[in-house]
């Protein structure tokens, strides 16, 4: 049950070592015997992991993700199941569906059989779904235990070279060279070591031994890479913090502020504005038709500052940014990104200016601004007063004929004032005025104030209307929106993690494809020169190297001799 | 390692399971906005008709009636009147009731609620986002919440009888919290 494991040369080799960590003795007899095969110099032969009878059950777990081949089939799969991802569109760009059974609903209307199965498989949002995050988790934990149970033992390795190797170790590389030295060994040792200092190696010698070894930062450039992948990964972990992410939308009307849910800040959209190109801008096969050059919101952001939880008041806003957006063109402030994502064309009153008329006097009274949206209970017009008691944003008629509101939008307001002053009747006249110069609108309006009259509640002396709506062909004392623009609200603090991680990752690749760890092993025994070397990749370089070396201090040597691989092909 | 491989794997096994849990539990448990019976509802913080503020808080411990209404939808402005008579029956039993109306014009409500003659408390939701955290797709909702804080029943629109309503504040006072 227990090997012995004390080498030849004196040094203690943990359990499962498969080369002396000291002098490179293949310790396992039947690999001694074979003595025409090449090493396998993984790792310089180094113990990776302990082989116990019994492995506890941290062990399995710990040897099954420490597998290449397992890691290997991780990602594979993870690349199949993200692959499969891409073949309809994902639940998370339909913005307006939140219930599984609409998003049902929606697979089944647009991919008939096929969407009911892909949305049932959970692949509708494959990339948010648990066994993809499973997969990633397991990605991550392999990219952790592969590292760390292979870099340790081959620092251990590399740190501990001795320069003199057993004779098997130095015949049995990649690259060999023996042959007869008849001059001074000191001196030839002497004059290789400088060949070889001349070719950046780093030169070590012993008493009739050589090490040369060049490029030894190489050999890290794996781990490094993975330490960049396993922050990469963490970073997009880290997406999933509430407050570290938000990809939100918002409509805006123009001239409307809203609140972005979750934050202190307030959007404005001042104006949009949807250019086409003109006719002579098209192309040929393109006259004729509408092509869009331009979707743009003057947008201002807010932050509240004053009375932003207090319910009972407005919150104080002051400006922090103003930026025109455009598609790709963001407005950017502390974090969040605000994008143009859509707008509708929708005509929607903002407010009028409307005059309040003496009809039998035949006078103007006076005229006021009157806003759609919480729109002010009274209005002082000289001596007289407006007081606004009842407001209907989209005018209608219920089921017993009684005023309501149709929807919430101001798409034909009527406002019922009660007016009042030096020479009108105590308790007021009632009027009703409708902003919305259709016919229908001037109808109920003049129905409606003709019952008020009936009822002894109106003199019908008053009336309200907007003088010269249209001048030079332009909308006059009304204000409206015509679009309807809808922002795309995000913020991401993960990202400067992820461009961290990508980077480590990166400099690991470049470290470990653009270099190679070169190692020559030189022993003179007598008159016999035995010569050894040893690469993790670009063996035709080292035999290059070596080839060049030897030959400048007198032996000459074709490189293709070097290669010790068809010895044994 | 040496000997310190035991510890470290642990640890490495503990981080992952962690970590890991947390990152699959997250998108295994994504709540759907929908609330149903059992769920305990969104918090909501809003002023009422005559500026009070209301707190869901303010409710704890209580058999509550949350109704979303518009003046708009012509089922909403129906039951009232039921709403109205079921809360004068019962308010002395305890139960609350308060109307949430959707981001409508002050005016607008306060001209309703007068002729209606309601004296339950109306409060304004801003911006529609009380409705949004409630998850509505139709109007009106009624939640009836039991005294423990969770969620008894969702009623989502047609017009609520006298009879239905009773029925349901009958098995919320029934249940203890």
């Amino acid at each position: 049950m227990f090997q012995n494991t004390k080498c030849e040369c004196g040094h203690q080799n943990p359990v499962g070592t498969v080369l002396c960590e000291s002098c490179g003795k293949p310790l396992d007899e039947a690999l001694l015997k074979d003595e025409k095969a090449l090493l396998e110099m993984r790792y310089d032969g180094v113990a990776r992991r302990s082989q116990k009878a019994n492995p506890h059950f941290v062990d399995r777990i710990w040897n099954f993700f420490s597998s290449v081949k397992i890691a290997v089939y991780l990602i594979v799969i993870t690349l199949i199941g993200a692959s499969l991802g891409t073949i309809l569109q994902q639940e998370s760009t339909l913005i307006n569906l939140t219930e599984r059974s609409e998003f049902a609903a929606y697979y089944k209307e647009q991919h008939g059989t096929f969407g009911v199965i892909y949305h049932a498989l959970g692949l509708s949002r494959t990339y948010e779904s648990w066994w993809f995050i499973g997969l990633l988790v397991m990605i991550g934990t392999s990219l952790v235990v592969c590292s760390l149970d292979r870099v340790l033992p081959l620092y251990r390795a590399l740190s501990k070279q001795q320069i003199r190797k057993h004779m098997q170790f130095i015949n049995r590389q990649h690259v060999v060279y023996s042959g007869e030295l008849t001059e001074d060994k000191q001196a030839w040792l002497d004059r290789f070591a400088k060949e070889l200092k001349r070719k950046h190696y780093r030169v070590l010698q012993e008493d009739g031994a050589l090490l040369g070894e060049k490029n030894r930062f190489s050999r890290w450039g794996p781990y490094i890479n993975h330490i960049g992948l396993i922050v990469f990964l963490l970073a997009v972990l880290g997406r999933s913090i509430p407050a570290w992410h938000m990809d939100q939308y918002l409509t805006l009307y123009e001239g409307e502020t809203r609140q972005i849910p979750g934050t202190n800040y307030y959007i404005k959209n001042d104006k949009f504005t949807l250019d086409y190109y003109s006719e002579e801008e098209l192309a040929n096969n393109q006259k004729g038709t509408k092509v869009v050059k331009l979707y743009e919101t003057k947008a201002r952001l807010y932050e509240c500052t004053d009375a932003c939880n207090d319910l009972t008041q407005e919150p104080v806003l002051k400006e922090v940014k103003q930026h025109d957006i455009r598609v790709n063109s963001a407005l950017t402030y502390d974090g969040l990104k605000i994008y143009q994502n859509s707008y509708m064309e929708k005509v929607r009153f903002i407010s009028v200016h409307p005059t309040l008329k003496d009809v039998a006097g035949g006078s103007d009274i006076g005229s006021f601004d009157l806003r759609m949206d919480q729109p002010e209970a009274e209005y002082k017009l000289g001596d007289y007063t407006l007081k606004l008691i009842d407001y209907y944003p989209d005018f209608g008629l219920d089921e017993q004929t009684r005023p309501m509101t149709k929807s919430r939008d101001p798409n034909n307001p009527a406002f019922v004032f009660r007016i009042t002053g030096p020479d009108v009747q105590d308790k007021g006249e009632l009027h009703i005025y409708f902003a919305m110069p259709s016919e229908k609108s001037k109808y109920y309006e003049s129905i409606l104030n003709e019952s008020f009259k009936q009822r002894g509640d109106s003199s019908g002396r008053f009336s309200i209307q907007v003088e010269n709506p249209i001048v030079d062909g332009k909308m006059n004392n009304i204000e409206y929106s015509a679009f309807t623009t809808y922002l795309n609200i995000r913020m991401d603090k993960a990202m400067p993690y992820v461009w961290v991680g990508a980077a480590i990752s990166m400099i690991g690749l470049i470290m470990g494809f653009y270099w190679q760890h070169r190692r020559i092993w030189v022993r003179i025994d007598g008159d016999s020169l035995s010569l050894g070397g040893h690469t993790n990749k670009n063996t035709y370089g080292l035999r290059a190297d070596v080839a060049g070396a030897l030959g400048k201090t007198g032996i000459a040597v074709d490189p293709k001799t070097l290669d010790n691989r068809r010895n044994v092909r | 390692m040496g000997r310190y491989r035991k510890p470290i794997q642990y640890a490495i096994l503990a981080v992952v399971i962690l970590i890991g849990g947390f990152a699959i539990g997250n998108s295994l448990f994504s709540k759907s906005v929908v609330l149903a019976k059992g769920d305990k509802p969104p918090i909501f913080r809003l002023v009422d008709l005559n500026s009070q503020v209301h707190d869901m808080t303010d409710y704890e411990g209580q058999p509550l009636i949350i109704n979303f209404w518009g003046t708009f939808c012509p089922p909403c402005r129906n039951e009232m009147p039921a709403l109205q008579h079921q809360y004068d029956k019962w308010k002395d039993r305890g139960l609350k009731l308060i109307g949430i109306n959707l981001s409508e014009d002050r005016l607008t409500v306060q001209s309703f609620i007068r002729q209606i003659g309601v004296d339950f408390p109306i409060l304004l939701d801003k911006d529609k986002q009380t409705e949004r955290k409630y998850g509505l797709k139709q109007y009106p909702t009624t939640f009836f919440i039991a005294p423990s804080g969770e969620i008894q029943e969702v009623v989502i629109g047609g017009v609520l009888t006298e009879e239905e309503i009773e029925q349901r504040i009958e098995r919320l006072i029934q249940s203890k919290s």
